[in-house]
């Protein structure tokens, strides 16, 4: 710990203030050698972990149907009410599927919540983080951007069934 | 203490409270002038509006004028259940939301009268201490920029990233972290994790001490906050000032100490105190708590037990995922929890916390619904402003930048 000094603690050295600024020359001199503190975005791109979490998109299996039932409860518990979820029946194995889902990304303040609550693993967060629109239509995703294949969205899901 | 003027001022009122003291002559160069600083200055910290009577350059009286930044979020507590409030609470005090969540989440769970596992807590306690760093850094790079220095300010910033970059490997977002849940942490701490703040605490004492070394015997930033702002211990207990602000008037009141929660009790850490009572105080107070905050973190670290992050509270706290995916029981509780959210018994409940800028209560009052009947906060950057009156009087204007910097208000948060 470095002593602390009051004003009349300070030296005449102190208060001729060259002394000061060598010390301070030196000091930046050694910041300005070592290593570089920014990251060149975009040539650079920041690739996030398995924890981060980015902006929510829908597992999609293999044979191209989506994992979600449409029971709602991403929409119930999303505190920014991002999500709009519209059920219908349908014949295969899982009975409900929605017929429209769409988050308004301008709403969504990336919680996780969705995903938290999802009893079906249908709802993850991605590690996209590049949202940019020029209109605020292009903002509500549907079902046809939300859609990704569960490939992709492998760390996520290690990381959720691991850690939470 | 003078005068005592109260926040919620119109203007007119603001400006008849200062002529009060104002005097008036014929020669318009003896008049005093009132002077708006803010809410749109860049050295308020945010939307802060102050109003100062100036004789010459000398400031006679101030009068804060809160309320821009005001969101309403107590109300919206009163129409949302616990659950979907926690990301609210990283938005009062955004330099340290993961001590915010803690706040909140603490007192529902005091209300619920739930235990929580012991590694969620030990969790709860690394996050809230690198917030606490993390807050520090940004207070004093932004006081001592006030103060004229650039160099300082960028090193915090450079340090503050790499928090939040920690951040984002424990709880998953660099700023809004919405991270702890009623009845613990909504993900476990990965050995990454782990690994990355080791690393962060090995190299953040050297540049403490350069920052010391650039700041403590600077001749220009000495004499720019010795002696100025100077509130003394009793002045800063009547006018409620918290935190840092207030254990640099001598006042060793820490709420780790005086009323531990999580395992605060446990860990070996001092309470930096000094009696001047300036903005050098404030800034020595926070240059030592940040040392006394790796110390803790250390020794949470070592103390983490193995074990679960979220209690074992049916229709309380929401079941572990793969409970959920596998089990009927934990779906149905999944269900209810969302739909109705966790309903407390009927009651009232304060529970406070140290946070950064001091003190942060919650006053919740509950009437057996899955939402609060009313929600109280208290802010401690509210309450430290309340001093910045006393505090400014007889000092120049560029002082009050640097006063107002030392006191470190959050504007989210002092207007809720
Ligand atoms: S995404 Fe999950 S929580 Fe949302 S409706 Fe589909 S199954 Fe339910
Ligand atoms: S991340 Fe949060 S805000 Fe975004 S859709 Fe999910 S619950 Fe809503």
């Amino acid at each position: 710990m470095n002593k602390k000094f009051t004003k009349k603690d300070l030296s005449f050295w102190h208060n001729l203030y060259i002394p000061e600024i060598v010390k301070g020359l030196g000091l930046t001199w050694k910041a300005m050698r070592g290593p570089k503190q920014t990251m060149e975005y975009p040539e650079e791109k920041f690739i996030p972990t398995g924890s981060y979490r980015g902006r929510p998109v829908l597992a999609m299996e293999e044979n191209g149907e989506e994992r979600c039932v449409a029971c709602g409860l991403c929409s119930r518990i999303c505190p920014a009410l991002a999500i709009e979820v519209q059920a219908a029946e349908t014949e295969r194995e899982k009975e409900r599927y929605p017929v429209k889902f769409e988050i308004n990304m301008l709403r969504c303040i990336f919680c996780g919540f969705c995903e938290d609550v999802c009893p079906e693993e249908a709802i993850v967060m991605s590690d996209k983080y590049e949202l940019v629109f020029d209109n605020r239509e292009d903002a509500i995703f549907g079902k046809d951007r939300l859609l990704t294949p569960v490939e992709q969205l492998k760390p996520r899901i290690e990381f959720l069934r691991k850690h939470k | 203490m003078d005068q005592v003027i109260d926040n919620d001022l119109t203007y007119s009122r603001a400006v008849e409270a200062l002529k009060k003291y104002a005097v008036e002559t014929d020669d318009p160069l003896d008049n005093e002038m009132v002077l708006n600083m803010g809410p749109q200055h860049p050295a308020t910290h945010g939307v802060l509006r102050l109003l100062l009577s100036l004789d010459g350059e000398t400031v006679t009286n101030c009068v804060p004028m809160l309320g821009y930044l005001h969101r309403g979020y107590e109300k919206m507590a009163e129409d949302m259940n616990y659950y979907d409030y926690i990301p609210h609470t990283d938005r009062l005090d955004y330099l340290a939301p993961p001590s915010n969540n803690v706040a909140f989440v603490l007192a529902v769970e005091k209300l619920l009268g739930i235990e929580i596992p012991r590694r969620a807590s030990y969790i709860r306690m690394i996050n809230s201490e690198l917030a606490r760093i993390a807050s520090h850094l940004v207070a004093i790079g932004a006081m001592v920029m006030d103060a004229g220095a650039m160099t300082v300010f960028l090193w915090c910033f450079r340090e503050r990233e790499k928090i939040q970059e920690l951040y984002d490997l424990i709880m998953g977002a660099r700023f809004t972290t919405s991270y702890t849940r009623i009845g613990g942490v909504s993900g476990d701490i990965t050995d990454e994790a782990q690994a990355g703040i080791l690393e962060f605490l090995d190299q953040f004492p050297e540049t403490l001490d350069d920052l010391e070394k650039l700041l403590n015997a600077n001749r220009i930033f000495v004499q720019r906050t010795d002696g100025v702002g100077v509130i003394s211990a009793e002045d800063a207990i009547d006018l409620g000032v918290s935190g840092p602000n207030l254990r640099a008037s001598g006042v060793e009141h820490d709420i780790r100490r005086a009323e531990p929660y999580l395992f605060y009790n446990e860990m070996d850490f001092k309470i930096p105190t000094y009696s001047n009572g300036d903005s050098l105080a404030r800034y020595w107070v926070r240059m030592d708590e940040m040392r006394e905050s790796i110390k803790i973190i250390r020794q949470a670290m070592e103390m983490m037990p193995f074990g679960d992050i979220m209690a074992n509270s049916p229709k309380k706290a929401i079941p572990r995922k793969v409970e959920i995916y596998s089990k009927m029981e934990e779906l149905i509780n999944d269900f209810m929890l969302t739909n109705f959210g966790a309903e407390p018994p009927v009651g009232e409940v304060y529970h406070a916390v140290e946070n950064p800028k001091g003190e942060l209560g919650f006053h919740i009052v509950s009437r057996g619904e899955g939402h609060p009947w009313k929600m109280k906060i208290k802010s401690p950057s509210a309450t430290n402003l309340q001093a910045l009156p006393h505090l400014v009087n007889g000092h120049m204007i560029s002082d009050v930048v640097v006063i107002l910097g030392s006191l470190d208000p959050v504007m989210g948060e002092a207007d809720k």
